[in-house]
């Protein structure tokens, strides 16, 4: 194994452990990209092959038919405890990105996911974030407290000198816990390359466009690529200038804007 | 009297690029935690009559709002005259141009350089009636949006803010000499969400006189310039 892949999955397995240890009831979420899969694979290897806490899907059912084929064969040959969460009720109303994109990720992703932390009661969710997707993820730590309301205040989360992931106080709702927030896209892909895992064909080019950031069907666009195995993923990365999410209509800076003048009556 | 009314002119920012004709004698933030929202319509309206009007100005009909000028701070004034204010002289045309190329941005429909040549377009517009204008009215008020317009699209890109700034505080220099008390005021503040801007509580004010103000309310102008006009009267 390379030596900085073999430093960036220790240090990623030593974190999914502490928070194993530390939360009494953990999950992951997987939405079946390359990122979560590599985590769900981390995860795999930090408990010898058997993921000891639920998987999470949230399924807006705007995502890929190849998404959903990814999951499902995923899910049977690694053996997950699959929990799916899905608004129904807002899907029952006809919520769809057309009628607001903004207010269509609240209701279909943040909605389904509180119900699903509420029900269950879990305290801490594994996400597969990187600090280099994008400028606010840098501020994030290993462990980021969440409150009720997803609300993450950056300005107050605790000191982690010398890798120490420790819980804070319990004013909190639950723990975010990000083992692979230090890596970046191209270590993902050659981690993926090394280890042989699975990945969603939509990754790889077709007809000249490949997708770089899987999402919802209406919001996620391709970039103009060639690269139809992951060797020319990795070289094609290597020389890339363009960030990753550049491909995802589903802006979140701008979805937010034009929910804020919205309510403040600009438009 | 002359009032620089400069919707989203930010302290913090006004710090940053150093707009030393903006900050005069006295400056400082405005109080508007007791506004529940920063809206715009609803503190130039409180600063005017010196209350709180968030309940009473409602959000789909706020740009259409009018107050009379018996209503506000201009009945002190024997001659007043106010370019461009939110609910007094505010040029409905212009604004609901530059609001449709807003919305026309979020809906792929209009570029940021659209939007921005209309509201640079306005607000030299206001510029020369608010210059047209001084020193004929015991009270001119002119009301100039360009931090706040600019900013919701680009307040995270320093080089086009400091020119929005640097214009601001070019009209503060253009007035600086004349001998009449001297306000400057923000509705709010606004702060970088990426490349756009929201809204914040860090409003301004400075005066070019000393005060001795701490974290005024925004609605505590209003007696503030009824005395100020006494005194100009006397």
């Amino acid at each position: 194994m390379e030596s900085h892949l073999r430093e960036l999955e220790k240090k990623s397995i030593a974190i999914i452990r502490e928070a194993k240890a530390q939360f009494k009831n953990p999950a992951v979420l997987w939405s079946t990209g390359k990122d979560s899969t590599a985590t769900l694979w981390l995860c795999k290897k930090a408990f010898f092959g058997k993921i000891p806490f639920p998987v999470i899907h949230i399924d807006t059912s705007y995502q890929f038919p190849e998404i959903y084929e990814f999951r499902d064969k995923i899910a049977k040959d690694w053996g997950l405890n699959l929990l799916i969460a899905k608004n129904e009720k807002a899907l029952e109303k006809g919520r769809s990105p057309e009628k607001g994109r903004f207010e269509c990720c609240t209701e279909l992703k943040t909605e389904a996911l509180k119900t699903m932390i509420k029900e269950r009661n879990f305290d801490a969710l594994i996400l597969a974030i990187r600090r280099d997707e994008h400028g606010i993820r840098a501020k994030e730590r290993y462990y980021s407290p969440r409150d009720e309301n997803f609300r993450w205040d950056y300005k107050d989360q605790p000191a982690e000198l010398w890798d120490l992931y420790v819980k804070p106080s319990e004013d909190y709702s639950h723990m975010r816990v990000h083992p692979i927030l230090h890596w970046t896209e191209l270590d993902v892909w050659l981690y993926v390359k090394q280890e042989q895992l699975p990945i969603n064909p939509l990754y790889y080019a077709r007809d000249g466009k490949r997708y770089r950031s899987l999402g919802c069907m209406p919001c996620t666009v391709p970039i103009p690529s060639t690269a139809s195995n992951i060797d020319e993923i990795i070289k094609e990365l290597e020389t890339s200038k363009t960030p990753e999410r550049a491909g995802r209509a589903q802006d979140k800076e701008k979805a937010y804007m034009m929910q804020k003048l919205r309510s403040l009556g600009y438009m | 009297m002359i009032i620089l009314a400069l919707d989203a002119l930010d302290l913090h920012q006004v710090k940053k690029f150093n707009c030393k004709n903006l900050m005069q004698t006295e400056y400082g933030q405005t109080d508007i935690s007791n506004f529940k929202q920063e809206r715009t319509v609803v503190l130039w309206a409180s600063f005017l009559t010196g209350r709180n009007m968030e309940k009473e100005i409602p959000i789909k009909t706020q740009w259409e709002f009018q107050l009379s000028p018996e209503q506000t701070f201009l009945r002190f004034f024997k001659t007043h005259k106010t370019v461009d204010m939110p609910t007094l002289s505010y040029k409905q045309q212009n604004h609901v141009e530059e609001r449709k190329l807003l919305k026309g941005y979020f809906e792929d429909k209009a570029t940021v350089e659209e939007y921005e040549t209309v509201i640079w377009r306005n607000h030299e517009e206001n510029k020369k009636e608010f210059f047209g204008n001084l020193e004929k009215f015991d009270l001119v008020v002119g009301y100039f949006n360009l931090a706040d317009s600019i900013g919701h699209l680009s307040f995270g890109i320093t080089e086009k803010m400091a020119e929005v700034y640097r214009e601001l505080d070019q009209i503060a220099n253009e007035v600086r000499d004349s001998s009449n008390p001297i306000l400057i005021i923000s509705d709010h503040g606004m702060k970088a969400v990426g490349r756009y801007g929201d809204h914040t509580r860090n409003g301004f004010y400075s005066f070019n006189r000393k005060l001795r103000l701490s974290f005024p309310k925004i609605t505590s102008f209003h007696n503030l310039i009824k005395r100020i006009a006494e005194n100009e009267r006397s």
